[in-house]
């Protein structure tokens, strides 16, 4: 065994230091595994030729972020009563500290959100993501779509105005004019023969509470999905991970495959074509 | 590696086995050639979402600054529309009902079906459709391929949705509304075109500034945004006052499914004289 020099002095205390800096981290890990999964997640593989639009999904998460901070800051101010929600809007317009700008991101966060998530899932539709085995994730994201939808009706209430008034009113009775169930939906949505107080409180709850709490259920599944089943390469992708379908001529098998490998990659990478 | 299993000759994977293999082959690819996610896609996915905050709060600073009128309030109408409009108020009817523009495609669907009868259709039945639609697109389309080239019937389909939902918001947006101060104007041309009594002047004032104009028309004035019946010669069906009074009161009640706002609020008086003056409407003398 070759001679090995004692540490010195500087590489001890380098050693302590990270062991340090380590510490909480292999606590967390060893309790939880948490850090290898962000680890995982941070530098798990995805196709070489992403593109600039498959950041809609993320950037819809952003605007989501932006609502659910700004909303937070605006239940701090918010009353939800027939006599004070309208003087607690003015109030955080006009007069809190940077009030305006928390509402008017929430507010124009939502028309940003609506607008990120139709364009996020027109990108899925024209790169046919939603394709084996996909499925299910697309299923998740409309559902989300759809609970963002809700969120914008059930917020437009909220200041109380007469624009939120009488849209919530025609709102109300568009829902009623479903067949069988739409009594029962305007009756639930109204908490009573007329919009009032009990209204007001109901749509603030489904606001903050039952509907962000779903959104943010799915949208963990959503990412879930999206990290098991690996990000879909553009349909033009020249590689395997892209390719929709092998050349037509006929190709040396892959190992363990039933589809010819596409001449391209055959060529790129003797081992993976033909048998061995 | 095993090795390799042989294509069975002349036996046809089936679609889901191909679909597997597909797959199988694309996981191997990403391992082999892709790239981490992070720095590479996540610089690109930080990049985009300081630019979708700074969207945010540009369109949040433009409301402000523009609709920050001369009494120091918000309802100054700006690039962006008022910060608030009026407080809520159920007895003014006067108000013209308009969802958030990303509602606006639902809100125009209306005026494509009939009241009463088939509003049903725009306000649940076609968005309903849609929707089951929207949920079973992986079970419709079930092919491996993915270039928009060879996916002639997806692309077409894309292109007429986002058209239709396109002019539909267009449509809706651009819908003509009626102001109570605008329609006011036009009382006295409908009581020399329909010959109305004295009794049924104070009615027409009411129905030109209640509210009624927002979703009704009369001889061409008023909005037909949610695609509400023209009353123009509404009494020529002699509803009788009694069923006008009961209908205005709780349009639901009279008509299952009438997706009308109760105009109870306006009292029993007001309600008497706009069903004298509904009455009295017979059309162009």
């Amino acid at each position: 065994m070759a001679y090995r020099r004692p540490p010195t002095k500087a590489q001890l205390r380098r050693q302590r230091m990270e062991a340090l800096v380590n510490y909480p981290l292999d606590w967390l890990e060893e309790r939880s595994g948490l850090v290898g999964g962000v680890r995982y997640f941070l530098f798990r593989k995805v196709p070489g030729d992403v593109n600039w639009m498959q950041t809609l999904g993320s950037a819809a998460l952003t605007a989501f972020i932006v609502q659910a901070v700004t909303g937070v800051i605006l239940a701090m101010y918010y009353k939800p009563t027939p006599n004070e929600a309208y003087r607690s809007i003015q109030n955080i317009t006009d007069h809190v500290t940077l009030g305006w700008l928390v509402r008017g991101m929430h507010r124009w966060g939502a028309s940003v959100f609506i607008i990120l998530m139709f364009l996020h899932m027109g990108r899925v539709f024209l790169f046919g993501a939603y394709k084996y085995p996909r499925e299910l994730n697309w299923i998740v994201g409309v559902l989300i779509l759809v609970l963002g939808m809700m969120e914008g009706f059930t917020g437009y209430l909220l200041p109380w105005d007469q624009t939120a008034y009488w849209a919530t009113v025609v709102g109300i009775n568009l829902n009623g004019t479903a067949p069988f169930l739409g009594p029962f939906i305007a009756q639930f949505l109204r908490a009573g023969q007329e919009i009032g107080a009990d209204t007001l409180t109901r749509f603030y709850s489904l606001h903050m509470m039952l509907i962000p709490g779903g959104i943010i259920a799915l949208i963990g599944l959503h990412l879930y999905l999206v990290v098991r089943l690996g990000v879909t390469s553009p349909p033009w992708s020249k590689e395997a991970a892209g390719m929709a379908l092998a050349d037509e001529e006929p190709q040396p098998l892959r190992p363990g495959l039933t589809r010819p490998v596409p001449r391209g990659i055959a060529a790129a990478r003797p081992e993976a074509g033909g048998s061995k | 590696m095993a090795a390799a299993p042989q294509r069975h000759a002349g036996v046809k994977p089936s679609r889901l086995e191909e679909a597997r293999a597909q797959f199988a082959r694309y996981k191997e690819d990403v391992k082999e050639r892709g790239k981490p996610f992070y720095p590479y896609a996540m610089f690109h996915d930080t990049v985009m979402s300081l630019v979708v905050v700074s969207v945010i709060v540009g369109l949040a600073a433009i409301w402000k600054w523009t609709s920050y009128g001369p009494h120091h309030d918000g309802t100054h109408q700006g690039l962006l529309g008022p910060e608030y409009t009026a407080p809520a108020d159920p007895g003014t009817t006067s108000f013209v009902p308009r969802p958030d523009w990303y509602f606006y495609f639902l809100f125009y669907l209306l005026r494509i079906f009939k009241w009463p009868e088939s509003v049903f259709l725009g306000t649940v039945g076609v968005p309903t459709i849609c929707l089951i639609l929207l949920f079973a697109l992986p079970f419709i389309d079930v092919r491996r391929e993915r270039r928009l080239l060879h996916r002639p019937v997806a692309v077409v389909a894309a292109a007429l949705t986002i058209l239709s939902m396109a002019v539909l918001t267009w449509k809706g947006a651009t819908a003509k509304e009626a102001l109570a101060s605008e329609v006011i104007a036009d009382v006295p041309n409908w009581v020399k075109a329909e010959k109305l009594p004295q009794n049924a002047v104070p009615g027409a004032r009411l129905f030109a500034t209640a509210g009624c104009t927002a979703c009704h028309t009369y001889l061409g004035t008023g909005s037909s945004n949610l695609g509400a019946p023209d009353l123009t010669q509404i009494g020529t069906r002699n509803l009788g006052i009694d069923f006008q009074i009961r209908h205005l009161k709780c349009p639901s009640c009279v008509v299952p499914g009438s997706p009308m706002p109760k105009f109870e609020s306006l009292g029993e008086e007001r309600l008497r004289q706009l069903a004298i003056f509904l009455e009295a409407s017979k059309g162009k003398q």
